[in-house]
């Protein structure tokens, strides 16, 4: 049952909480993805690589409702996705965009509850704990431009996790942080994700950090965006910094990734 | 308060007395005509005692009402009005021109047909006052709203709000700093306005008492007048300072 143990690439053709069927797309007058498909089962955790233009964000905006396919659908828990939906939370790269400057960090992860008409009697209670489950307790009064930018996009997913998402959607989160607040969150993701049951598909151009969080890596071949590669990492939760990134599996996918994504850029 | 602070507060303090000082020595010597030219003295008495005879507290109260009614008309139909264009890129595309052509119409220019509307009433400067003083503030509002991060509205999608909440909640805050701003330069417009309504149309006001005074050969009561008029100028731009200061306090450091 448990997606984190494996063995679930065999029913990714079919079915699955959030789906991919034929999926093509046009954004100003460019064809960014052609039949796309591909499904996640519910609880995994899928990482999508690919080289720059594969269409891995627009992939994912399609997966968040913000984008209408142009053929094929996207559906999640078996019906086609009409819009964004509240269930469905998504973690932007550029954090320092994404939050509202103008509001302290509770009032930010408040957004989230008021939209989903949460009584505010019971926001500050389930504001701490969320600011607390991402490691920003007693930094609820702080204002975004008081804050470093791995505690910024730290709030941005207590706010995504104030929706109570079942399916967490992150494009690049940890792309403009430095290496070391880069390993620390992946952690903290890990164990969050781990800890809520919510599907994740994840997109990175780190291929380590892929097959370090994932139970899928799937790879894209650019233009248009297409699958080419479709992975699935056996390696032991929960993963470790440093035995994850030594152990054999790992080295040979990350050699297999590495090889893909020289063929595709060639 | 620091040091330096209150050495800069001095400096300007003695620049201000000095030039009072300067005043009154040019007054005493009678380089120009006391007719023309009360001393600080003169002009503080005039002061003092039109405010005992409570003719100019009705005059202050009048300008304040004009300019305060003007300002706040200005206020709420520029912010809707900007908020309406600012928000569509195809209403700006329709409305543009047309703002263009409006703009730089001097105020002054539409007060004769504001005359011909009216009558020589209140609610002739009511809209003179509005008119003249929405501009700044019009296109700040929609210059704030046309430069909404694009990223919020896709965060309120994500997130679900409704149009009233991405209105209330993302729009109309990320406005914010332009709106106060543009809300500033109205203010300075609208008293402007209100002494030249005042002065053209009789209304009570002190642009008719300084320009009465001025006819009567009265400078020490010009003098007191034109010294409120720059007072209200100064404390409502510091009304504002502090207003500004509260409403963005999350600009805070490194803006």
């Amino acid at each position: 049952m448990n997606a984190r143990t494996g063995g679930v690439a065999a029913t990714a053709s079919r079915g699955g909480q959030i789906a991919f069927a034929g999926v093509g797309i046009e954004l100003g007058g460019k064809t960014i993805i052609e039949n796309l498909s591909f499904a996640v089962s519910p609880g995994e955790f899928v990482c999508i690589v690919g080289a720059s233009g594969c269409g891995k964000t627009t992939a994912l905006r399609l997966a968040a409702g913000l984008y209408r396919p142009s053929r094929g659908t996207v559906s999640f828990s078996g019906a086609a996705m009409a819009g964004p939906r509240r269930d469905i939370a998504i973690v932007f790269q550029d954090y320092g965009k994404a939050l509202l400057p103008w509001r302290t960090a509770a009032g930010n992860v408040a957004l989230a509850l008021e939209a989903a008409g949460v009584p505010s009697a019971q926001r500050a209670p389930r504001i701490d704990a969320l600011l607390d489950k991402v490691g920003l307790p007693a930094h609820g009064a702080k204002y975004p431009s008081e804050m470093s930018g791995g505690m910024q996009q730290r709030l941005q997913i207590a706010r995504c996790l104030a929706q109570e998402p079942a399916a967490l959607l992150m494009d690049e989160p940890f792309g403009a942080l430095d290496a070391m607040t880069r390993q620390g969150l992946q952690d903290e993701v890990l164990a969050l994700v781990g800890a809520s049951g919510a599907t994740v598909i994840f997109v990175t151009h780190d291929l380590e950090e892929a097959i370090y969080l994932g139970d899928r890596v799937i790879g894209l071949l650019p233009h248009p965006g297409r699958i080419g590669l479709d992975l699935e990492v056996d390696l032991p939760r929960p993963r470790d910094q440093l035995a994850t990134r030594e152990h054999p599996e790992f080295l040979r996918l990350r050699r297999e990734l590495f090889d893909f994504i020289r063929t595709s850029e060639a | 308060m620091t040091a330096a602070v209150v050495v800069w507060r001095l400096i300007s303090l003695a620049v201000a007395v000095a030039f009072v000082g300067l005043w009154q020595v040019v007054a005493n010597a009678k380089l120009v005509s006391p007719v023309f030219l009360p001393g600080p003295d003169r002009a503080w008495a005039a002061l003092v005692r039109g405010f005992a005879g409570g003719e100019l507290w009705a005059k202050l109260v009048g300008t304040l009402q004009h300019m305060a009614l003007g300002w706040l008309l200005a206020s709420v139909v520029g912010i809707a009005l900007g908020a309406l264009i600012g928000s569509s890129r195809a209403m700006r595309a329709y409305v543009a021109p047309t703002l263009e052509f409006l703009r730089p119409l001097p105020a002054s220019a539409v007060i004769p047909v504001a005359i011909a509307l009216f009558g020589l009433t209140e609610a002739m400067a009511l809209c003179v006052i509005a008119f003249g003083s929405i501009w700044p503030l019009l296109l700040a509002t929609i210059h704030g709203f046309a430069a909404v991060e694009p990223r919020l509205y896709e965060v309120a999608r994500a997130l679900g709000l409704s149009r009233a909440a991405v209105i209330f909640k993302i729009a109309l805050p990320s406005a914010s700093p332009d709106i106060v701003a543009g809300m500033r330069l109205s203010l300075t417009v609208a008293l402007i306005l209100s002494v030249v309504c005042e002065m053209l149309a009789g209304l009570d006001g002190l642009g008719h008492w300084v320009l009465l005074s001025a006819r009567a050969f009265r400078s020490a009561d010009l003098f007191a007048g034109v010294i409120l008029l720059g007072a209200i100028g100064y404390l409502t731009a510091q009304g504002m300072t502090a207003a500004e200061r509260y409403v963005l306090k999350w600009r805070g450091q490194g803006h």
